[in-house]
């Protein structure tokens, strides 16, 4: 690291100031600096924002600069240190992979903590939310007809094979669904069924973002697929806890969960569990402006998905009418 | 799955609010009237409304109430001759621009209007228990609210084929495209720079509005003006919405410069008359059918629904202190 290098503490990074220790958090780690480190530390945080050389922060608190390196060296490989004279490199589609990762665990936590599920699991939801939610989900996975064409239709020269066969693998996952809303209405008022407001943003975010940015587009339904798509055996049991408490507190839902779990098993035989580190890993370098267009991306789906689930709790429980019927020159 | 006859002959009417008095009797709210319902009545009501989308035989539905068929038909006439259901054979099969406008959005639109602005939002934030972030956030949203516009306008030109329509909705761009200054001007009197209000990032909600109205503009210039119309509609009367933004200046310190900026954008829209354009457009629309009618009024009513979460997600978000205020967008250096 050279002494003029430029160090900044991530704005999204944490400090705690616990008298005999710092610690910082930052995504889901957190360090905690003791002693003469959490001394020297206190002495730089100031300095920490990307506009001086690290000689000149170690002139400045009068500490030597191979100390002050040291411990700079160390919080940066944590992530919560970067250096503002990073920003003209490019990354590697493998770091942009690591990177992607490490901030979707972070976004997803809002999504994850979501007081839907409680309300689900524990069958305080009521009718409305409970079928509201199967109601989304189709109208989500049904927007495939959308977003995934426009993937198609809109995709750079080296996207094109991968999003033409992203929309042919699952453009009909919408018909799982839909078999099992038609156990409880016809297929006619399926069909023709209005999505909440949120559904529609989420569909409409994805349409949005296929049709200008195919690998940013990619990026945010990998979110949406690490959601769906785990062939982690823990994650797995916690999904098949869901729908047996689903199952246990709301027994009209029976076929619907069954057709919960034909889908999760129907997106998990396609395998495509590593298509998107595969399809990094075949990128050329990203310069910064394509990695903040597509981690945007990517924020904003998880925003987006969360967004979905607020819908479904707060719209059903305040409006239960169902299923959302269309307009009629009479209905209003 | 056959249906029986009442499900195809019936539909439900929106009701837009429900009380129940201290005998019992709940009185439902319609467009045009309101509608008093004995405890029994609205206990077999609420099952027929749940029972009519579905397909299950009427049988079932005979015996959930315990009424034989023909009482099941009489006690369904009564509802509609009440007006809480309708009957589908009444649906005229075309209709002029004029008359869907006239006989049908004139009248819901108070409804309408009514449902978009019942998020308690309101009631916290004109009776103290909001706060000036609330009402900052508000703002941020609505700069990006009404920037946005230079999204969705000009693509309802894009996408019209009529020739009187497209002249009016190219003049309305011309007249609104820059209004996001009004709320610029009031963000910089709270203490921002030009700086933090032209890089923040709005709320997904407020981005879903514009996305919607993209959506709404590629499918029907109908269908995406009365989407303008349910907005401008919530700008006609001054009266109407002055005293929130007094009463949250009053209550939250908001600086009278943060508010001025908001009156001059409202009267703006009255002085263009905004709200008369929907007629000026549905004038141009000799005929449509029941089923543009209807795909047009989904729009609207969605619209409705699109005003009532975002007001949801403004105060989700900024009434937690921790989010950031603007919001920024992500940098891979600085994040």
């Amino acid at each position: 690291m050279a002494l003029d290098a430029m160090p900044l503490l991530k704005r999204t990074a944490k400090v705690s100031d616990r008298q005999h220790a710092i610690a910082i958090s930052y995504l889901a780690n957190e360090v905690t600096l003791e002693g003469a480190a959490a001394s020297l530390f206190r002495k730089l945080f100031p300095h920490l924002d990307g506009k001086k050389g690290l000689g000149q922060i170690a002139e400045t608190i009068a500490e030597p600069a191979p100390r002050v390196r040291a411990l700079l060296e160390q919080l940066r490989t944590t992530g919560a240190l970067g250096f503002f004279d990073d920003s003209g490199q490019t990354i590697t589609g493998k770091e942009f992979y690591d990177l992607h990762r490490r901030y979707c665990a972070h976004w997803l936590e809002r999504v994850y903590q979501h007081p839907l599920w409680q309300k689900l699991t524990t069958g305080t939801a009521t009718r409305a939310q409970v079928l509201g939610f199967a109601f989304e989900k189709y109208h989500y996975i049904e927007g495939a007809y959308e977003h995934m064409a426009i993937a198609a239709a809109n995709a750079t020269p080296e996207m094109m094979p991968h999003l033409a066969e992203h929309f042919i693998e699952e453009y009909n996952h919408g018909d799982i669904y839909r078999r099992g809303l038609r156990s409880l209405f016809p297929n006619d008022v399926v069909l023709r069924a209005q999505p909440l407001p949120t559904t529609r943003a989420l569909v409409n975010f994805l349409s949005e973002s296929a049709a200008r940015n195919s690998f940013g587009y990619y990026a945010g339904n990998e979110l949406l697929q690490m959601t769906e798509n785990t062939s982690d055996p823990v994650a797995g049991g916690s999904i098949d806890t869901f729908y047996d408490l689903m199952r246990k507190h709301y027994p009209y839902t029976g076929k619907l969960i069954d057709s919960f779990i034909a889908h999760t098993k129907a997106d998990q035989s396609l395998g495509h569990e590593n298509v998107f580190m595969k399809m990094c890993a075949s990128v050329p370098p990203l310069t910064r402006a394509e990695v903040k267009d597509a981690m945007n991306i990517v924020r904003m789906m998880a925003e987006h998905l969360a967004l979905f689930l607020d819908g479904i709790d707060a719209h059903y429980a305040t409006f239960p009418t169902m299923p959302r019927t269309p307009c009629t020159l009479l209905s209003e | 799955m056959a249906m029986d006859p009442l499900h195809d002959q019936y539909g439900l009417v929106r009701i837009y609010g429900t009380s129940r008095a201290a005998d019992g009797n709940v009185t439902l709210r319609l467009h045009d009237r309101a509608v008093e319902l004995g405890a029994d009545e609205f206990t077999s009501y609420t099952r027929l409304a749940e029972w009519l989308p579905t397909g299950r035989p009427q049988t079932e539905l005979e015996a959930e109430l315990g009424m034989t068929r023909d009482r099941v038909e009489r006690f369904v006439a009564m509802l509609e001759k009440s007006g809480v259901v309708y009957s589908t054979e009444r649906i005229p099969a075309r209709l002029t621009g004029e008359e869907f406008y006239r006989d049908y959005f004139a009248k819901f639109l108070p409804s309408w209007l009514g449902e978009a602005f019942s998020h308690p939002f309101w009631e916290r934030m004109m009776s103290g228990k909001g706060s000036a972030r609330l009402y900052t956030g508000w703002l941020f949203e609505l700069y990006h609210y009404t920037r946005n516009a230079n999204r969705h306008m000009p693509l309802s030109c894009a996408h019209t084929r009529s020739k009187p329509i497209k002249a009016l909705r190219a003049k309305h761009y011309a007249e609104e495209w820059n209004h996001y200054h009004y709320f610029s001007k009031s963000l910089k009197a709270l203490g921002f720079t030009e700086e933090d209000v032209r890089s923040s990032v709005p709320l997904p909600m407020t981005l879903a509005l514009s996305n919607f109205m993209r959506q709404a503009a590629r499918e029907d210039v109908l269908a995406y003006s009365i989407c303008s119309a349910v907005l401008e509609g919530t700008t006609t009367d001054r009266g109407t919405y002055s005293p929130y933004y007094e009463k949250a200046a009053e209550l939250y310190g908001i600086p009278r410069g943060a508010v001025t900026p908001i009156f001059a954008h409202l009267d703006l829209d009255v002085q263009y008359q905004h709200s008369d354009l929907f007629l000026e457009i549905c004038r141009a629309v000799d005929t449509m059918s029941a089923e543009r009618a209807s795909l047009v009024l989904d729009y609207g009513h969605q619209l409705v629904e699109h005003i009532w979460m975002w007001t949801e997600n403004i105060e989700r978000y900024y009434e937690d202190d921790a989010n950031p205020m603007p919001r920024r967008a992500f940098d891979p250096i600085w994040d």
